[in-house]
């Protein structure tokens, strides 16, 4: 039985189907990303993992339909972080981070010193150390984002579902917020990332696993570390149109993927 | 730069001391004189206008103003926009007509009280079920309700008139739309402000969710809210506390929209303390304006004249001095 599985999934607007049949499956420990063009269904995908839009189908985390919870379980065992947050009221950012203790809290209950703690330590973690008290209104779009990452981190769930949350961001915290997810997920057994991520090149850097959705489908599950890069040109050009691949080795050493657009119709470049 | 939390304390207190001047201000303000000394030498009269009217008078304004100031946060919080208040979903003119059903109808100020009490629930009641029908839990489907049955109501409220005598009947309805605290006595108040002393106190209990359900709906729903129950409970207990208060008073405007607005322009923020201070603002605008009300002019004048003269400027310093600061 996989860690958490999707099957089946069918979601869309107003009586247009966007997701047919997607099916797939994320085991713990991974960070699996979601790419495709715009319009493709990764915010839908998200959306309709976390109950927000009605679906067909089934999404199980370990054995328990999420259907079938409540939001407080729910949000027990998913994080979630939107494209843009909704929140439009004059609210500190350590008030945000508290939010995501919601479902440990009874009704009435209030944050605990504990948890006033563990949200200061997730708001440094992201590099917004010393900015508790800032209006969250104030803060630049990138930063409002780390802060709702930051809520998601705190928040002690399970599984992450992550739509596009580096769209606001520069290409520093980019890979910084991917490093600390990275973190994240090694902290502890049982946890992994869905996240529909709107960078191919951070996607294919960054992630365990890639989704590549097309037409409602999964078009392709592609491995970056493993499979030959002719074969993820391949998958990703029907996306993404004329790319090429390259494997790098940056001044570390490491090896990375990196991806060049080629003008349409001069067909893929062999690595 | 941002009021620190020991601000916003200083901003209650003096919001606190204020309103105590002013309930005390309005205890010995009125047509007939009230000294201290008489009431210390035990003078009947002295008394019982004191107990029965002034004291029950100034507690609907005390009260009944900060309850207006908390549902006004309360609804600007939950709907995201400054302009929402309670009207939103039909209250006030569900209160008119049932109030001018109550003048056609019955008799005594209780059973106008209670007539409008009952026309604020119908309204209230009528526009949760309507919004039920969709299950989509938007807010827009609630505001869109509100508008349906606001306009039910108008539309009650104007046939009603239409069937009223005019020298009498229909002068009443109309002074009551205007709003006073003047049919406001000690045996008509008891069990309104009971109750919504009882909703403010479960509103503030709830804040913590009132700020969840400030997020997108998907978003509060992922913070573990069940968006569609918690909204109706705090919106139906805020509108429960503006029924109790617009059942004795009439139509009050202003105070809903301008005390949590001036309360978040003064705090930058929307925690408990901001929600403590529009409350207190509620208060001083009601007892402010019906201290005018009842001294202003050799008859009494309807209380909304005053709330809105000492609203709308006080409002807009609020705004110029908050662009100037940003």
């Amino acid at each position: 039985m996989s860690f958490f599985a999707v099957e089946n999934l069918t979601a869309g607007y107003g009586g247009r189907p966007v997701l047919d049949g997607v099916c797939f499956a994320v085991e713990p420990g991974r960070i699996v990303g979601v790419v495709g063009a715009n319009g493709s269904g990764k915010t839908t995908l998200l959306k309709a993992v976390c109950g927000i839009l009605p679906h067909g189908g089934s999404c199980t985390l370990e054995g328990n339909r999420l259907e079938e919870l409540s939001p407080r379980q729910l949000a027990g065992r998913c994080g979630y972080i939107p494209q843009r947050s909704g929140i439009a009221i004059d609210v500190t950012a350590l008030e945000v981070v508290l939010m995501g203790f919601n479902p440990q809290l009874g009704l009435l209950e209030r944050p605990t010193p504990a948890m006033r703690e563990q949200a200061r330590r997730a708001l440094a973690q992201v590099g917004l150390a010393g900015r508790e008290e800032e209006n969250y209104l104030h803060l630049s779009e990138g930063q409002k984002q780390l802060c709702i990452l930051a809520r998601t981190l705190a928040a002690g769930s399970r599984l992450l579902l992550l739509d596009e949350p580096e769209s606001a961001l520069d290409l520093r915290h980019r890979y910084r917020m991917l490093d600390l997810l990275r973190q994240w997920v090694g902290q502890a057994p049982g946890r992994a990332v869905l996240a529909a991520l709107h960078d191919p090149a951070l996607a294919l850097n960054c992630c365990d696993r890639l989704l590549v959705l097309a037409g409602g489908r999964v078009r392709a599950v592609l491995d970056p570390a493993a499979d030959p890069p002719q074969q993820l040109e391949r998958q990703l050009a029907e996306v993404y149109g004329a790319i090429s691949l390259h494997r790098c080795a940056d001044r570390s050493g490491r090896q990375q993927l990196v991806l060049l657009k080629e003008p349409e119709g001069c067909g893929t470049i062999d690595p | 730069m941002q009021p620190d939390r020991t601000k916003i304390k200083l901003f209650c207190a003096a919001g606190a001391a204020l309103l105590a001047v002013l309930a005390v201000a309005g205890l010995f303000t009125g047509k007939y004189p009230l000294t201290l000394e008489g009431m210390l030498a035990g003078d009947e009269m002295q008394l019982r206008v004191f107990w029965t009217l002034r004291a029950s008078r100034t507690a609907v304004g005390v009260l009944g103003g900060f309850a207006l100031g908390v549902a006004g946060f309360v609804y600007q919080t939950v709907f995201r926009n400054p302009l929402a208040s309670p009207d939103v979903i039909g209250v006030s003119s569900g209160a008119s007509a049932g109030a001018a059903a109550g003048i056609l109808f019955l008799s005594g100020a209780a059973a106008v009280t209670a007539a409008s009490f009952a026309g604020a629930l119908a309204a209230v009641g009528l526009a949760l079920a309507l919004s039920a029908l969709d299950r989509s839990g938007r807010h827009s489907t609630i505001v869109l309700a509100g508008i349906a049955v606001h306009s039910l109501a108008q539309t009650a409220l104007m046939c009603l008139k239409l069937t009223a005598d005019p020298e009498r009947e229909l002068a009443s309805i109309e002074y009551w739309i205007m709003g006073s605290l003047n049919g406001v006595s000690g045996y008509s108040i008891g069990g309104n402000l009971a109750l919504c002393a009882l909703c403010v106190a479960a509103l503030f209990l709830l804040h913590r969710q009132v700020l969840l359900l400030s997020a997108d709906e998907g978003e509060a729903r992922m913070l573990g809210v069940s968006v569609g129950r918690m909204r109706l409970a705090v919106l139906l207990t805020a509108t429960l506390a503006v029924s109790c208060v617009v059942s004795l008073s009439g139509l009050i405007s202003f105070v809903g929209l301008l005390a949590p607005h001036g309360a978040r322009l003064l705090t930058k923020r929307s925690g408990p303390g901001t929600m403590l201070l529009g409350g207190l603002l509620g208060g001083i605008l009601l007892t402010g304006a019906d201290i005018l009300a009842r001294s202003a002019a050799a008859v009494e004048l309807p209380v909304s004249i005053f709330t809105s003269l000492l609203g709308a400027p006080f409002l807009i310093f609020l705004i110029v001095k908050g662009r100037r600061q940003a």
